[in-house]
């Protein structure tokens, strides 16, 4: 079966024909433009062998073959990016050939539109925020030859203690940081901590935020979190950015704030 | 030892927005960070490991009924036990 | 940025088979380790125990750590080596 669909990448309002002259998107096939309603979007040609709802189902579970498409996918949306404000889709938008693309720009026409204007000149940041809350037994306590049961259920009881106080407070902190930033921003959204097995990191992530800054202030912005983070004992903030504001203009998000 | 299989929570598919101008230019972005913003609900991974030896998959233990079940049997208290006399540790 | 890591499915040879099984085993030994001593400490602090009682657990558990230490280092396990990440269940070691 060699059914073939219209993958979109992004919205933009106006493109140049150059723009994606001579540019490959995912299976390297060339990117096209498709225009309607004022507006541009992005798009490739791919394989329903690979991209239809059942092979997607398949092939999503396959963290190797999401690896190559969203690598892609954002190779495309940064590049364009750089020439205009951009919409970017979430993974797989596929429509059945490029009338239905010019449809899907006149259906979101206005969200679209709204989403360009909220996000022009903007970009997003990410601010985690990572505590050491390994259990560490005070000193001299560690005399547990010759503890008694009732002893050492007494110091693991307070140990205990003190990992839930160190848990606690350092969600306070995150609570207090992602407060401030969101207070000097355009949009802030908080993103579910991140699984250890996929991102390596050691400590407990106890902040995965995401902020809309204007590139104007993005200097500000990151002295900011360089100031906040030397506050802190017991736990570090990672800044990374900027980046395409993906997190920002999904219509279920309401675009942040 | 242990693979990893992925379930995606949501496929959403509708239009996010973005800026031009990065001037600092494009930092690459770690994986899981453009998997939870292009995946839009986060990546999870499922709790299950597989023993496999040269090849051939021999044993998978499904870690979250595993835990399920380990839970199930730390429920507490006989209530027959006398509770009129509270005592903690003794200090 | 430290780079992504992406699990994989990790072959066991002949030579390894050994020490991976032993942490998986060890890894849920662990776990119920700590599942058991968060029991016994909320049991205390409820005041059902009396304190023979209290001192016999307090053994018990003492002398389990002390074995789960060893086994740990007998096959140069660290203490991430068992940590499990249970994802949305990771709650369930937090509290």
């Amino acid at each position: 079966m060699t059914e073939a669909a219209s993958y979109v990448y992004l919205a933009a309002r106006e493109l140049s024909d150059d723009a994606v002259t001579g540019v490959t998107g995912l299976s390297d096939r060339p990117l096209r433009l498709v225009r309607n309603a004022g507006l541009t979007a992005v798009v490739s040609t791919v394989d329903l062998e690979e991209f239809g709802e059942d092979a997607l189902r398949r092939n999503l579970e396959d963290l190797g073959w999401l690896e190559g498409v969203v690598r892609t996918h954002d190779e495309v949306v940064n590049r364009i990016g750089r020439l205009t404000a951009v919409a970017p889709w979430r993974l797989a938008t596929i429509m059945n050939d490029d009338d239905r693309v010019a449809k899907l720009l006149d259906t979101w026409r206005v969200e679209l539109t709204e989403s360009l204007e909220r996000v022009e000149g903007c970009s997003e940041w990410s601010v985690k925020m990572y505590a050491d809350l390994s259990e560490r037994p005070a000193a001299g306590s560690g005399a547990t030859e010759h503890e008694t049961g009732t002893a050492y259920l007494q110091r693991r009881r307070t140990e205990t203690a003190r990992h839930a106080d160190a848990a606690q407070s350092a969600t306070v902190a995150a609570d207090q940081i992602h407060l401030t930033l969101s207070q000097l921003t355009a949009a802030s959204r908080r993103l579910p901590p991140q699984d250890r097995r996929l991102t390596g990191h050691t400590g407990e992530m106890v902040l995965n935020g995401a902020y809309l800054v204007a590139d104007a202030e993005s200097q500000q912005f990151t002295s900011l979190v360089e100031e906040l983070g030397g506050d802190l004992s017991d736990a570090r903030l990672d800044l990374n950015g900027p980046w395409p504001p993906y997190s920002f203009a999904t219509l279920e998000s309401g675009g942040g704030g | 030892m242990s693979t990893a299989t992925i379930s995606t929570v949501d496929q959403a598919r509708v239009p996010a927005g973005t800026g031009n101008d990065r001037s600092a230019g494009h930092q690459p972005v770690a994986l899981v960070d453009l998997l939870d913003r292009l995946l839009g609900a986060g990546v999870v991974l499922s709790g299950d490991i597989t023993i496999s030896i040269a090849g051939v998959d021999l044993v998978e233990v499904r870690l979250h009924a595993l835990i399920t079940s380990v839970r199930a049997e730390m429920r507490p208290t006989d209530p027959t036990i006398n509770r009129t006399q509270p005592r903690g540790i003794v200090r | 940025m430290t780079e992504t890591k992406l699990p994989q499915r990790l072959e066991s040879n002949k030579d390894s088979v050994e020490r991976d099984l032993f942490r998986l085993v060890l890894t849920i030994v662990e776990l119920v380790r700590q599942l058991m001593e968060k029991q016994a400490i909320r049991r205390v602090d409820q005041g059902d125990l009396g304190d023979d009682q209290i001192e016999e657990l307090g053994t018990a558990l003492m002398r389990l750590e002390s074995a789960v230490r060893h086994l740990r280092e007998q096959y140069d396990l660290s203490p991430e080596d068992l940590n499990l990440d249970l994802g949305p269940l990771g709650q369930l070691l937090a509290d």
